[in-house]
């Protein structure tokens, strides 16, 4: 191909849906109404461990107007456990309720209401255990142990390394070193340690899980379902009820926000046992409130070492990070072993001792949320450099500078090396914020950074048709949940194709028809979707060049592709007539199609990640001293990001990260006292609102190098890591306060500011 | 999801009174539901009657005279918009401004704010320094009584279940007051209000009477006799003075708890905080500073 | 009265057309719009008064519809999203949240939106100030807010 300018891609285009969201048009998962449905209601527990001696179910199924109603015992026609780490979830809990809100039984009935009034009809006699609630309850010796018995491998090969430790509520550890950590901390000219913690958040996706399932008479089985992953949705209900993943069909509308929470199945089992059971389509809607008791960020325990030379130098890192990955390990074993692997930030460290453990407790299951483990981990590490240039008497900025892996260099051996300039995006970062600017006496500047490796190995693939009359349909299974895959993947289509925008139509995610990709999640769709998408749009494009070239007698290298046409200096061809051409008639397509699979590699995680997600904060901060109160003034985030796609949709999920991020860093906390969630509601739970939104600016750094179509790489998570450390170590300059804690509420500022004074009466 | 229930809609007092005393515990008040329903939704209410008190002759009526009185149908946004409100007392429609969402103080009613009594309510703590009572009307007739004597505790007032509440009626300030009202907290509810008013307060002159209500951080809000009388009679130029004593006596009058919005002892500090701020803003304001409008991180001035 | 469980018959003025519907009296308005009427572009998150998911316009005045009995809305005039474009046209602040890229997962923004086009009547060249104030009771978990006000404003005329 001749290199031509792009068209389509690096424009800040709107998005494809837009219109159809500003209508209200787009369909959700609860928008859908099948004839026949009926609707579900869960019963929960009211006790964070329980064993439930007693469910009965009689008088609840004797109401009239329910379909089914199911309890753990009932499952017996299926597997009923599922979970990517471990098969550790039972659809509803059998015998042992391990957590406040654990689905306990569930009734289909021809309305809500019905349902509602048919869960009062359900009596359970729980028995109360002793519940381990914290990471130092589950951690004591002696402890409760939420699970008694070795959970079941899960159905994921990529996962099957996954060990429990027995006896305990490890449910996994992870250790990775390189070079002799301890001697070097010991003859380290200064080390930084200290312990930090990061609180249980909610995701809080607008839309709350759904899912609505149907049996066909031929016995397969098809869920609508507010999933990132639906063909992980789709091995699980395979394995579980016994169906060949060919006749099952996961059908993904639009998704309401995921931010991780619907990564894995989650309601879809249950909706499928119920819809089983009843015979008839089943609608499960979560609640906000359930979704609360769901799925949840993994809080953590940090205990981090930095040893640094003289002149600055990293020397090594210990890290020993407990995760609280709450009743179910969903896959949060994987965020401690993916995140620890990187603890280390995008820093060169020739020692490192690095630990990671899952730990169970009785609370709302940890899993994937936006930053996968690497936002406990940055808390951790980029406090502690400010720690650090602090007591070197550097400044932040060049400490970090003096230590950051450069283009090019190898992160570990056998991983893909880095793909990005940090250099550049600390610099811009830097001047973006007015770093060597002097600042108003009663604002503080501080800085973050991060790295985190995306899935690896993963696989995507695609299908592009292009149709008689020159549109074009993508098919493809990244789940669009905002961040804006169809119209990045439309764009692409449509630059590699010579199409404009609106003639690409990007096909919903639905396993019966668009082919398989692994999942929506880690940051990867641009990258390893769109590569896929783009080699399919390629392959279309040389079956054209094929077809033209012959219709035209002309080799296929004089040919190239304009606006929908095959053209040559006095030749155009338009893709209508040229596959009348091929086809003979006005009908058939040309179809291609895209693989993309790495496979394994050498890398210490089994497969190499495909791009490094690279991001750099800045914050600028004041204090109420009063109060303790923080406002975040201003706010920069720089991602390297390759090539922006799409600049509007990223610099829209950059921001969005960035708020979520303050989200966490300022308010956010799932609060529990004696095993129960004290603000499972927004009632009671802060998330950010518009009028706590700083003067915000975010950046890209591009410079074409990444893996993906036109060197583009992933996005999306970047921005929302070094939110809290940035902040943190803007407080720490202006006040002198160092926390160790999130979220910075106004009361722990204050209790911190106090501390101080009474430390150093008069001192600022 | 609600479970159903019968709805009255009386067109008078006597026939909604009439309603409650017949049905008893089935039924309650209804008015713009933002709290009720709410209730009834999570299933820790399941009233079989609600009484719709909005089409009650009079209720959603404001009106002046010697005092100013709020019909108890009358939503936050009509007093955020009413030009009597205006005239007798510009604060409350500030206030009312700034009560939850836009989308509550549309629905949302006076009477509904102070009848359900959630300790994290501002008006109930303004109110109590513009010196309201409530009316009561039941079948056994009208009562009036002290606001501070109607609200008992959290989500506890003096009503009888027969009876309904009418309207409160609030005695405006002598011209030459200066009053701000200052809320805080990050949570959706307030953390934190303090309501106060220096009455005769010109510049150059002393305060005539000074009225502090605190509210949010204990079950019911409360004025501050002990801080009032720090006030009273303190030139305008001196309050700064007495600001620090009189922050002190209104954190040593609250007992408040650990929960959500903080612990007991954050909480005490943070009245001392807001009433010292509250003081400073409301000494400006008498001096007739017309410097902009304080502002304060997860504050609210009005 | 009008007795539990029974069905009252309400006039509505839906998106400028009238409706008329028989509701029991514990129906909620979320419910009515998207299930009786099939608009489903009011969406339910919260439940509680708190996100804006669910606004609509009840005679121009914004509600929560998730909180809200149906048969309040007797008489009433109610603006859905799906009632805001003229045809095929876009309402100006539907147009400004397509350019300024306001729109994400979607989820929030028909309430986003209402409160907007109510913010608009009352204020024609709203400031960021009352934009911020309006948007209280509106959460969108996607977009960092920042494009939303940003359209607002610019809906009605004033600085980007
Ligand atoms: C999200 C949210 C945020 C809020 N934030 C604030 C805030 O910042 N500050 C603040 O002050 N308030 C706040 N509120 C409370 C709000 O002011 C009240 O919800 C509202 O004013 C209640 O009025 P209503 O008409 O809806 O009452 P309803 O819900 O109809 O009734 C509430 C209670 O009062 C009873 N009742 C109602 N009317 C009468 C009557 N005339 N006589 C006797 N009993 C009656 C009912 O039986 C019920 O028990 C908030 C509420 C919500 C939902
Ligand atoms: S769903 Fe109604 S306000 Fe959130
Ligand atoms: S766009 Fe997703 S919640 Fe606002």
């Amino acid at each position: 191909m001749s290199a031509r300018p792009l068209r389509v891609v690096g424009r800040p285009l709107a998005r494809i849906d837009a219109i159809e969201k500003v209508t209200g048009r787009a369909r959700y998962v609860t928008d859908l109404v099948l004839p026949g449905m009926a609707h579900a209601r869960v019963l929960r527990s009211p006790y964070a461990h329980a064993r439930l001696a007693r469910v009965e179910t009689g008088r609840a199924r004797a109401l009239p107007g329910v379909v089914a109603v199911l309890a753990g015992a009932d499952l017996t026609w299926c597997d009923p456990y599922f979970g990517p780490a471990f098969r550790d979830r039972p659809i509803l809990a059998i015998d042992v309720a391990r957590h406040e809100g654990e689905p306990v039984a569930a009734v289909a009935a021809v309305d809500e209401a019905t349902a509602a009034a048919a869960l009062e009809l359900i009596d359970v006699d729980y028995e109360p255990l002793a519940a381990a609630l914290t990471l130092e309850d589950a951690l004591a010796p002696g402890a409760p142990l939420v699970h008694t018995r070795e959970p079941l491998a899960g159905h994921f090969a990529d996962l099957s390394s996954l060990r429990p430790r027995p006896g305990t509520n490890v449910c996994h550890q992870f250790h990775f070193a390189r070079g002799d950590a301890a001697t070097a901390l010991a003859s380290a000219d200064l080390v930084v340690e200290d312990t930090f913690r990061f609180p249980a958040v909610q995701h809080y996706a607008m839309e709350p899980h759904a899912a609505v399932a149907a049996w066909d008479e031929t016995g397969g089985l098809t869920v609508w379902a507010s999933t990132q992953n639906p063909y992980s949705v789709r091995v699980e209900l395979a394995k579980m009820f016994d169906v060949p993943l060919a006749r099952i069909r996961i059908v993904v509308p639009h998704l309401g926000g995921g931010f991780g929470s619907k990564t894995y199945a989650k309601l879809e089992p249950l909706a499928a046992a119920l819809a089983h059971a009843a015979g008839r389509p089943v609608r499960l809607a979560a609640s906000a409130a359930e979704a609360f008791q769901t799925v949840r960020r993994c809080s953590a325990r940090v205990t981090m070492r930095v040893g640094f030379g003289g002149d600055g130098t990293l020397a090594a890192v210990h890290c020993d990070a407990q995760y609280d990955v709450g009743a179910y390990a969903d896959i949060g074993p994987r965020v401690v072993q993916k995140a620890t692997y990187t603890a280390t930030g995008p820093y060169r460290v020739p020692h490192v001792d690095l630990g990671g453990a899952a730990v169970y407790t009785n609370t709302t299951p940890g899993g994937a949320f936006r930053g996968f483990g690497v936002p406990q981990l940055a808390w951790a590490l980029e406090s502690l450099f400010d720690v650090a240039a602090d007591r070197l008497g550097r400044d932040p900025i060049d400490l970090r500078r003096h230590n950051l892996l450069g283009h090019g260099e190898a992160f570990a051996p056998g991983d893909t090396p880095i793909d990005g300039k940090f250099e550049e995006s600390l610099g811009r970062a830097a001047e973006a914020i007015g770093w060597t600017l002097a600042g108003a006496a009663d604002r503080g500047r501080g800085l973050a950074t991060m790295l985190k490796a995306s899935i690896g190995p993963s696989v995507s693939e695609a299908i592009v048709r292009l149709h008689a009359d020159g549109s074009v349909s993508v098919l493809a299974s990244a789940v669009e949940m905002g961040q804006g895959t169809r119209t990045v993947l439309a764009q692409i289509a449509a630059e590699v194709l010579a199409v404009a925008l609106a003639r690409v139509v990007v096909v919903t995610p639905d396993t019966a028809i668009t082919p398989y990709d692994q999942t929506t999640s880690s940051s990867r769709s641009t990258t390893m979707t769109g590569r896929a998408v783009q080699a399919a749009a390629e392959d279309v494009r040389e079956q054209l060049l094929r077809v033209g070239s012959e219709a035209l007698g002309l080799p296929a290298s004089d040919l190239a592709l304009e606006d929908g046409a095959i053209v040559t200096a006095t030749r155009r061809l338009a893709y209508p007539e040229v596959l009348a051409r091929r086809f003979g008639m006005a009908g058939g397509e040309l179809i291609g199609r895209g693989v993309v699979a790495p496979g394994r590699s050498a890398a210490p995680l089994g497969g190499s990640t495909p791009f490094w997600e690279m991001a750099v904060g800045a914050a600028e901060v004041s204090v109420d001293e009063e109060t303790g109160a923080v406002s975040v003034e201003r706010y920069v985030s720089v991602a390297d990001v390759g090539r922006a796609v799409n600049p509007l949709l990223l610099e829209g999920q950059d921001e969005g990260g960035v708020v979520q991020g303050l989200g966490h860093t300022l308010f956010e906390e799932m609060a529990y006292a004696d095993g129960h969630l004290l603000n499972g509601t927004l009632l009671l739970y802060r998330v950010p609102r518009a009028d706590d939104v700083p003067a915000l600016e975010c950046r890209f750094v591009e410079n074409a190098d990444g893996a993906g179509p036109f060197g583009a790489k992933g996005a999306g998570e970047g921005s929302l890591v070094p939110v809290s450390p940035a902040v943190a170590n803007a407080l720490a300059r202006l006040t002198g306060v160092r926390l160790r804690d999130l979220p910075l509420t106004p009361e722990r500022v204050w209790r911190a500011l106090r501390a101080r004074e009474r430390r150093a009466p008069g001192a600022i | 999801m609600l479970r159903p229930f019968a709805l009255h809609r009386p067109g008078t007092a006597e026939e909604a009174c009439g309603l409650l005393a017949r049905l008893g515990d089935d039924a309650v008040p209804y008015a713009g539901g933002t709290e009720l329903l709410l209730l009834m939704k999570l299933g820790l209410l399941r009233p079989r009657h609600l009484i719709d008190v909005k089409r009650v002759a009079g209720f959603d009526a404001i009106t002046d005279g010697a005092r100013l009185t709020l019909g108890a149908a009358v939503t936050h946004r009509a007093v955020e918009r009413s030009p009597l409100v205006g005239r007798h007392c510009a604060l409350l429609a500030a206030v009312a401004r700034h009560v939850a969402n836009v989308r509550v103080r549309n629905v949302g009613t006076v009477g509904g704010n102070l009848a359900f009594a959630d300790p994290h309510s501002d008006l109930a703590t303004l109110f109590l320094t513009l010196d309201a009572t409530v009316e009561l009307v039941s079948g056994r007739g009208r009562r009036e009584l002290p606001l501070t004597d109607f609200v008992r505790g959290a989500w506890e007032t003096a009503r009888a279940p027969d009876e309904l509440l009418a309207s409160v009626r609030l005695t405006p300030w002598p011209s030459g007051t200066a009053a701000t009202y200052v809320k805080f907290g990050v949570h959706e509810r307030p953390t934190l209000g303090v309501a106060l008013a220096l009455c005769r307060a010109a510049a150059g002159a002393r305060v005539g009477e000074a009225r502090l209500a605190i509210g949010c951080v204990d079950a019911r809000p409360a004025r501050v006799p002990a801080a009032e009388a720090r006030l009273t009679g303190v030139a305008v130029a001196e309050l700064e003075d007495v600001a620090g004593a009189v922050a002190e006596a209104a954190a040593a009058a609250v007992d408040p708890a650990d929960d959500l919005h903080g612990s007991a002892d954050y909480k005490r500090a943070m009245v001392a905080v807001f009433v010292r701020r509250a003081l400073r803003i409301a000494a400006a304001r008498a001096r007739g500073d017309v410097a902009p409008a304080a502002r304060f991180p997860h504050a609210v001035v009005a | 009265m009008i007795d539990a469980g029974a069905r009252v018959p309400i006039r509505l003025v839906v998106n400028g057309r009238a409706r008329e519907l028989a509701v029991a009296t514990h129906a909620l308005l979320l419910d009515v719009l998207r299930d009786d009427l099939d608009l489903k572009g009011a969406k339910r998150s919260c439940d509680s008064q708190v996100c804006g998911a669910c606004t609509v316009l009840v005679d121009g005045l914004a509600v929560s519809a998730c909180t809200y009995l149906a048969v309040e809305a007797d008489g009433c005039a109610v603006l859905t999203v799906e009632g805001l474009a003229e045809g095929d046209t876009l309402h100006p602040i539907q147009r400004a949240f397509v350019d300024a890229g306001a729109v994400q997962c979607g989820f929030c923004t028909a309430g986003m939106l209402l409160t907007a086009r109510a913010l608009l009547d009352e204020h024609a060249a709203p400031t960021r100030e009352q934009v911020l104030h309006y948007l209280r009771g509106s959460l969108c978990r996607c977009t960092g807010y920042r494009k939303i006000v940003e359209a607002i404003v610019a809906a009605g005329g004033g600085d980007r």
